[in-house]
């Protein structure tokens, strides 16, 4: 690359016909050492994030099996398949009621977790850390301990049958009505408490005198709930949701660790369906093909994501 | 009425205003923290119990407790094994990521280079790529590297699917020390490296911080990666190991609340000590792919 005269490539490095190889060699040397500074998260992107990622979309016009040399090539015959494919379809249902009901319980009990929280509250300290202790732990451990309260003689049944609810009792996971909305309550025990920090976060924000001129003008709690904070938080708001969102679709571990996608297809999402074709099928073109589905919906939800974060940053 | 509440602390839905509406705030607040914490302590209370004291007392505190179940998960259950695995992992994990995000966070949080820009959005574009969808060519990518069933592939796979969101955060932490810090030890004749590593290193600390206590959360907990990668039973990590345990022990809660309190407690008491660090780094982080 040329050094213009009086460019400012580089801290107004000012060239001249005479020093104007030492500058252009200082430059590049410049240039050699940034690249040597990213040269190792360059790597390691290119070669085990990009490349599977090119190779995903690529794999979806195969059939194979993993292990054989030859790769037959399908065209689309994987996608006319998926779209052919009830599983697919139910898989992609089942990924919509998860995300329905991680998205409402993350948004309702932490809209109402923050507005409380966002008052003078004795003790905010504990309500916030005991509200996040779940969201670092394992979804391994949530699985386990949520394979406990919904077992048949489980927390929730002895606490329904204690409380004279004993008609409500069942085996939560066997249950083909309620496990998927169950395992789903599950993921948001150990989701809702970052959105009441980041809801928290947004509410502490408005501006306080908002509220003074309502109060002015008789406006209750529940009216000042409504009209103030749940408008100024609009952008916070869709962040969570966006987030619960993404994270609601590529939900894997819970559900690989409770029911594997079970009873029968009860649970089975996008991620569980492509492992099982991948892994134990040995069908590496069409679970790719199920990949690709999932890739694109993320990748539209993020877009959105960063989109709106973008613009809340402004 | 007076209101006695400067404007500052105004925002109170909280009924603080009106005494007899107290509960109306602390209810819902106890009633979600035990919802949070109730579960948790259950099974953290039940690795200490007996198969006795199960029976008769499910819900209390485990008094004695006994150390019979942490005993017999740790030998038995394998779970020495799966621990010294998932610190292994871990910890070169955060090894890894602290140097690689830091050096690229640097670059392009303070130097100058043609396509800054280009590769910077490159990375963004890593947020967005989930796990699950490029699993199996990952697996290939493994394999064909030899790495299967080696801690290197978890620790590879781990460091370059994280480092996007790393590298991000790192180059925000750069970015906001003051120019005149490299100016003055560039007139001092210290090269670029030195100006890192000895000038601004330092003063990122608290970036590295995140940095190192999110990815040690993120591979100590992670299933997908180590469930597909390792074979082997020795190399497995706590996750994994638990996923198995939990095939040949259904029945014995004893050992599996021991097994879920070796597999959470350290994060837990990580989480307590550095708190803020998580939440921040969390909210912040919360785009990770």
């Amino acid at each position: 690359m040329a050094v213009q005269p009086y460019s400012r490539t580089i801290e107004g490095v000012r060239t001249t016909r005479s020093g104007r190889l030492r500058v252009r060699r200082h430059v590049v040397q410049r240039y050699v050492v940034a690249y040597l500074f990213i040269l190792p998260v360059l790597l390691l992107y290119l070669i085990f994030v990009l490349r599977p990622t090119v190779q995903t979309f690529w794999l979806a016009f195969y059939k194979w099996n993993g292990v054989s040399i030859d790769r037959e090539w399908v065209g689309l015959a994987n996608f006319q398949r998926l779209l052919g494919d009830p599983i697919f379809w139910q898989a992609l249902q089942h990924s919509l009621i998860w995300t329905a009901v991680v998205v409402a319980f993350n948004l309702v009990v932490g809209l109402i977790a923050a507005a409380l929280l966002a008052g003078s509250i004795r003790g905010r300290l504990v309500f916030q850390l005991g509200y996040f202790l779940p969201v670092v732990q394992a979804s391994v451990v949530t699985a386990m301990i949520w394979r406990w309260i919904y077992a048949p003689t489980g927390v929730l049944n002895t606490g329904l049958k204690t409380l004279g609810l004993g008609f409500l009792t069942r085996g939560w996971l066997g249950d083909f009505a309620v496990v998927l909305p169950a395992l789903a309550t599950a993921s948001g025990w150990m989701t809702f408490g970052l959105s009441v920090v980041i809801l928290l976060a947004g509410m502490q924000s408005i501006d306080p005198t908002l509220y003074d001129a309502a109060r002015v003008d008789g406006a209750g709690y529940t009216r000042m709930f409504l009209d103030i904070t749940i408008p100024s938080l609009r952008n916070t708001i869709t962040i969570v949701i966006l987030l619960a969102l993404v994270d609601a679709f590529k939900v894997f571990d819970i559900i690989w660790a409770t029911t594997q996608g079970g009873p029968i297809r009860a649970t089975e999402v996008l991620s569980t369906y492509l492992f099982k074709e991948g892994f134990q099928q040995n069908q590496y073109g069409y679970g790719s093909a199920i990949a690709v589905a999932l890739a694109l919906i993320i990748l539209v939800s993020s877009i959105l994501n960063l989109t709106i974060r973008e613009r809340g940053d402004d | 009425m007076t209101d006695s509440f400067s404007s500052a602390t105004s925002m109170q839905f909280t009924g603080t205003r009106r005494p007899r509406a107290w509960w109306l705030v602390y209810v819902p607040l106890i009633v979600l923290l035990v919802f949070a914490v109730a579960p948790l302590l259950l099974a953290w209370f039940t690795a200490f119990k007996t198969d006795q004291q199960q029976l008769t007392n499910p819900y209390g505190l485990p008094l004695p407790p006994t150390l019979d179940n942490l005993r017999e998960a740790w030998t038995v259950g394998r779970f020495s094994i799966y621990f010294k695995n998932s610190l292994i992992i871990s910890i070169a994990d955060v090894i890894g990521m602290v140097i690689i995000s830091s050096l690229a966070g640097y670059a392009f949080a303070r130097l100058s280079f043609p396509g800054q820009k280009l590769l910077l959005y490159g990375l963004l574009i890593g947020l967005t790529i989930p796990v699950a969808a490029i699993i199996i060519p990952l697996y290939l990518t493994m394999r064909d590297f030899h790495l299967l069933d080696t801690y290197g592939s978890v620790i590879v796979a781990d460091v370059a699917l994280a480092a996007p969101i790393f590298v991000f955060i790192m180059r925000a932490f750069f970015k906001d020390l003051p120019r005149e810090l490299d100016d003055a030890a560039r007139v001092d004749g210290a090269n670029e490296f030195q100006i890192f590593w000895q000038v601004m290193l330092p003063l990122a600390k608290p970036g590295l911080m995140t940095v190192a206590l999110l990815e040690f959360l993120w591979s100590w907990n992670d299933l997908l990666l180590p469930l597909v990668f390792l074979v082997t039973n020795d190399l497995r990590t706590l996750p994994v190991g638990m996923l198995f345990f939990q095939g040949q022990f259904t029945i014995d809660y004893g050992l599996m609340s021991a097994g879920v309190l070796i597999l959470s407690l350290p994060v837990t008491i990580l989480f307590l000590v550095f708190q803020r660090d998580f939440v921040k780094g969390l909210a912040s982080g919360a785009l990770k792919g």
